[in-house]
């Protein structure tokens, strides 16, 4: 079988197949570091979005998400709760009342996204509870705020603190309230943790003058994977005055960075082939130059030359693939201790911070980079492979004996 | 002539005789075998070129961009109060005392500066309110400064620093809901901690493509700012324009001696915007990774060119020590093969990465659509540029040359240890 | 003119040389205790059957291997004494070594294979030049100069070979089968060349062969059989 033969083939230069196997293999396990830290980024960017506030649907009146006024609360808030209720999939929602405002201690203030939450709701939403680094999570209790830490000492206030929430309220006054700092949180995001207040649902529809409105719902699904159908069958249900959203919706440009990245993958892959395939090309070359003879009597004994073309290809696919597979098997075993510790790139941590990670990133492995770094390589040995293979299949059987 | 005068003439040891004949041979033996010579200095050329144009791209962007944001609004230094970086609050503001701007004026490679004050404020139109942040500027003297003003969108900037005219971003006037021309109010906490409400009036909008700008600012004018403040005279920092960005080191060190014994200290642009230098090394680090894999990827195909030139050639070897020439100028033989081929392949790498640098510098690339969102999402301008920094072209050239060399090591050690009998009878 | 006895120089003598090899993990005594004496202006073949060890012994002599047992002294000195620069130094000085192929540079001319060994040890152009061109007009083969040797017929390219071993006038040259790829006249022609260096320049050499032609050239003989001398005969000529 031409498989056995050309597998016997690359062994009768050990020391050059070895070291074309081991330079994929470099290859490859240095473009999967890459790959899988920055994918770890980019989802870690995402998830930390979601998990931090967006969550996987938000159901809002139509219109919120472009103007987020306090004017386009929730048509009818219980219509949308029952019907929460009755959808499977949903595993938790959380009531908000969202406005801009303003935010002043003593010495300073700060322009804010006050978020009015149901604490118990709120908690199995997002990660805003664990997120405390000081303190206490809000309570029902009036007048409590829990307060990002930077924002807070941008404020110059600590836990116990009063500050003045200001926000213009439905009818057009500017609504006020005091609150004292019950907690502080601290996010990936640094641009969150300056702009994000929670106080209890209730004392901001208070402030803001909305009886029992709330201006969205956020909902966390059982499964992921069933978005785009209860985003469906919510909107069928609530009808065309709201407006129901996923988070691909709601974070167009994270999501659109995912897609970029895999092509821009795709390039990387690319110029390491490229690199690769210079050797290649020399090795194959060399290797079918010092078998010469033995193609001669091959032919002349009645291989066809698509056979023997088939053979040089085959013996560049298995040094490509056993490189992808060796360089795979290190690679991989270098990232599964660091997807669970973490990369700790502290020292980019401003940067990152205001990326929306933290400076530890976890790697990442997708399919689709499993994929890549098995699939692409072998076959670029194999574009290799074609000149030289071509070369032998070109020689007549005579001149091929005689050329030593 | 006769043996004696033979052995008077001779010279033991390296000499340029020897050397010339090595140099000789080395040259002549590469293109032995034309093909393979080739292919291997294509590969050299391919790892450096893509080195030089990816450093050119990534370090003429990073210029531009730094560039830009400098002379847009941020300055090459700040003057600011001690502890304001970490905590911009009112508090911090300060005085420009007359000797403070006298130290500023006599400074001749200060080419402008410009007086601010910033604070946090709620705008509101209607039943619409948001957070911005307020700047007040000095028209004049921001004129002359920087080009936030030529990012005028719609509308004019205001004249006067009295004016109750405001210009904001054209985001926020959209989420704003109003136009130009509208009346609306802004907030905000003054420094004695009384809430200020004034009525303005929006005359222009701007656009720059960041959006902390264009959805988040509120500028008026410096007075109108302390007014609404309640700041007095005081300011929020005293941004500085230089030449050009080598000249801050020493600026920044004068001022530095000249501001001991006040408040203040002098910031530099990256230590005031520290995302933005860190995202610049984030990318540099993470580029100059993907060129290292590069040329060593290439370095393991050069090393196994040399192996298998070398192992063709162990009879000659063979020959060649037995007639007596000492082992350590085989090596040097190889040696200086390996070194015509990278050489090669390094000038002729850099002179097509150095064209494709002149080519981008002189024709920039502008993104739109998706990647124009993406770049501003990071607060980078969606262009490529390149610049032609001989150091650039040094550090690669000298990265491939050494890592080549490494990868030389392993067949120049079996080069050595070969017994000539091995190698006449190599099969 | 009174006629003195010249007495022999000796240049190379073998005391119990020994040589035990491993092939494929089973150890071959080529050699069994040889005691050899070579003078100089020697003309001698080192004769028999194949794998009688006539190679190894020439390259015991020529400084290229190291004796497991006895020992090889190259004008009085002991070579197993003698560290690895030292040895090539020696081939380089004081031997010359003709092979049966693959003797020449491929990417030098014929001019700059001959010189090889000269500029190696230094000596200026003008000096190589001049000695160069004449031993070639003297060996005949001028008409080479600049030609290199995938241009040149085998005996060619083994003439060739010859002028580079005795250019600088080594103490010895030895031969390990030079008229083995060489049709019978130009191996003939081959052997009047060294013969005449031998004669004119007192070039000790020594041959290793099994070809009639140069064994019976031989002025000494030393017959090899299992790694033993089995006869030597003086004075054929």
């Amino acid at each position: 079988m031409l498989l056995k033969i050309a597998w016997r083939n690359i062994w009768r230069q050990r020391r050059r197949s070895i070291i074309v196997m081991i330079s994929v293999a470099v290859g490859i396990v240095a473009t999967l570091l890459t790959e899988t830290v920055s994918m770890g980024m980019m989802i870690q960017m995402l998830e930390n979005q979601i998990g931090s506030h967006v969550a996987h649907l938000q159901v809002h009146r139509k219109g919120f998400e472009a103007n987020q006024v306090v004017q386009n609360y929730l048509p009818d808030r219980a219509k949308v709760e029952q019907l929460l209720r009755e959808t499977p999939e949903v595993e938790h929602y959380s009531e908000r009342v969202i406005s801009f405002g303003l935010i002043s201690s003593a010495s300073s203030s700060s322009g804010v996204t006050i978020v009015g939450i149901d604490p118990q709701r709120e908690e199995k939403v997002t990660t805003i509870e664990r997120s405390l680094v000081a303190g206490q999570y809000l309570s029902s209790r009036r007048n409590g705020v829990v307060v990002g830490k930077r924002l807070a000492e941008k404020l110059g206030v600590r836990i116990g603190d009063k500050i003045v929430a200001m926000a213009t309220a439905l009818d057009g006054h500017v609504g006020s309230d005091v609150f004292r700092i019950v907690g502080l949180y601290q996010s990936f995001s640094s641009e969150f943790d300056k702009v994000y207040v929670y106080i209890p649902l209730t004392e901001a529809q208070e402030m803001l003058a909305l009886d029992a409105d709330v201006s969205e719902v956020a909902v966390i699904l059982l499964n992921r994977d069933r978005l785009n159908q209860v985003q469906e069958a919510l909107e069928r249900g609530l009808g065309s005055s709201y407006e129901v959203l996923t988070y691909p919706e709601i974070l167009p440009l994270l999501v659109l960075q995912l897609d970029l990245f895999q092509e821009s993958m795709l390039v990387f892959y690319a110029i390491i082939g490229i690199a690769l395939i210079f050797g290649i090309i020399n090795t194959m070359l060399m290797s079918v130059f010092e078998r010469m003879t033995e193609f001669g009597v091959l032919k002349a004994i009645g291989m066809r030359n698509g056979r023997l073309v088939a053979m040089i290809l085959l013996e560049a696919l298995l040094l490509g693939a056993i490189g992808a597979a060796g360089g795979f098997a290190v690679g991989y075993i270098l990232y599964l201790p660091l997807s669970h510790s973490g990369i700790n790139l502290s020292m980019f941590s401003a940067s990152l911070n205001s990326f929306g990670v933290g400076a530890i990133i976890y790697p990442v492995l997708t399919v689709e980079g499993v994929l890549n770094a098995l699939l692409i390589i072998p076959l670029i040995a194999v574009l290799g492979a074609i000149y030289p293979a071509l070369k032998a299949a070109r020689f007549r059987p005579v001149a091929a004996i005689r050329y030593v | 002539m006769n043996d004696e005068e033979i052995q008077r003439d001779e010279a033991p040891g390296l000499n340029k005789r020897s050397l010339e004949l090595l140099l000789k041979m080395g040259w002549r033996n590469i293109w032995r075998n034309k093909r393979r010579t080739i292919i291997t200095m294509l590969a050299v050329t391919f790892a450096l070129t893509l080195s030089i144009g990816m450093r050119g791209i990534q370090l003429g962007t990073y210029e531009v961009n730094i560039k830009y944001v400098v002379e847009l609004f941020t300055g090459h230094l700040q003057i600011q109060r001690q502890g304001y970086q970490e905590n911009p609050t009112l508090q911090k503001s300060f005085v420009i005392t007359d000797s403070l701007r006298r130290f500023i004026e006599r400074d001749p490679k200060i080419v402008a500066s410009a007086p601010r004050l910033l604070g946090d404020g709620l705008i509101s139109f209607k039943e619409n309110s948001l957070g911005a942040l307020i700047i007040g500027i000095s028209p004049n003297r921001e004129l002359a400064f920087s080009k936030i003003m030529t990012k005028i969108h719609s509308g004019r900037f205001f004249r006067a620093d009295t004016a109750h005219e405001i210009v904001v971003g054209a985001q926020l006037l959209d989420n704003l809901k109003a136009r130009i021309g509208d009346q609306v109010v802004v907030l905000a906490q003054g420094l004695d901690g009384t809430l200020g409400n004034y009525k303005y009036r929006i005359v222009g909008t701007i656009k720059t493509g960041s959006p902390d700008f264009d959805s988040g600012s509120i500028f008026m004018g410096l007075l109108t700012a302390q007014e609404l403040l309640a700041a007095g005279n005081r300011v929020s920092m005293v941004a500085l324009m230089l030449k050009d960005l080598q000249e801050i080191p020493s600026v920044q060190s004068s001022l530095k001696e000249g501001l001991v014994g006040t408040e203040l200290s002098v910031l530099a642009w990256n230590e005031v915007l520290p995302d933005l230098e860190q995202s610049i090394q984030l990318d540099n680090v993470s580029g100059m990774l993907m060129l290292g894999i590069l040329i060593v990827v290439v370095a393991f195909g050069i090393a196994n060119t040399v192996l298998m030139s070398v192992t063709e050639r162990f009879r000659e070897f063979g020959v060649v020590l037995s007639i007596g020439m000492p082992r350590q100028y085989l090596v040097m033989l190889v040696l200086f093969e390996t070194l015509f081929i990278v050489l090669i392949g390094i000038v002729l790498g850099n002179m097509l990465g150095a064209g494709i640098n002149y080519y981008i510098m002189t024709h920039p690339i502008v993104f739109g659509g998706q990647y124009e969102q993406v770049y501003a999402e990071y607060g980078f301008l969606p262009r490529i540029e390149s610049t032609l920094r001989l150091g650039m072209l040094f550090n690669s050239t000298i990265a491939t040359f050494i890592i080549s060399l490494i990868a030389t090591l392993y067949p120049l050690m079996k080069v050595h240890r070969l017994k000539p009998l091995k190698g006449i009878r190599y099969t | 003119m009174t006629a003195e006895t010249i007495m022999p120089t000796e240049i190379i003598r073998t005391e119990s040389l020994e040589k035990i090899y491993s092939e494929n993990g089973v150890p071959v005594r080529a050699l069994r205790g040889i005691d050899l004496v070579v003078n100089k202006g020697d003309f001698l073949v080192i004769a028999g059957p194949s794998g009688s060890g006539k190679t190894t012994l020439l390259n015991l002599i020529g400084a290229l291997d190291s004796p497991t047992g006895g020992a090889v002294y190259f004008e009085g000195e002991n070579l197993s004494r003698k560290s690895e620069a030292e040895l090539s130094a020696m081939r380089l000085h004081k031997l010359g070594f003709v092979f049966q192929a693959f003797n020449l540079i491929p990417v030098l001319t014929a001019c700059e294979n001959i010189e090889f060994t000269m500029v190696l040890r230094g000596v200026p152009e003008r000096q190589r030049k001049q000695r160069v061109l004449d031993l070639m007009r003297d060996l005949r083969i001028d008409e080479l100069a600049d030609k290199r040797p995938l241009e040149m017929s085998g005996g060619q390219q083994q003439r060739v070979a010859v002028a580079r071993a005795i250019i600088t006038n080594p103490s010895v040259v030895l031969a390990d089968e030079p008229t083995a790829n060489l049709d019978s006249t130009t191996g003939a022609s081959l052997l009047d060349l060294m013969e005449r260096m031998n004669r004119e320049k007192n070039i000790t050499f020594i041959f290793s062969s099994h070809d009639q032609q140069v064994i019976q050239r031989g002025r000494r003989l030393i017959l090899l059989r299992d790694g033993k001398i089995d006869r030597t005969e003086e004075g054929s000529r």
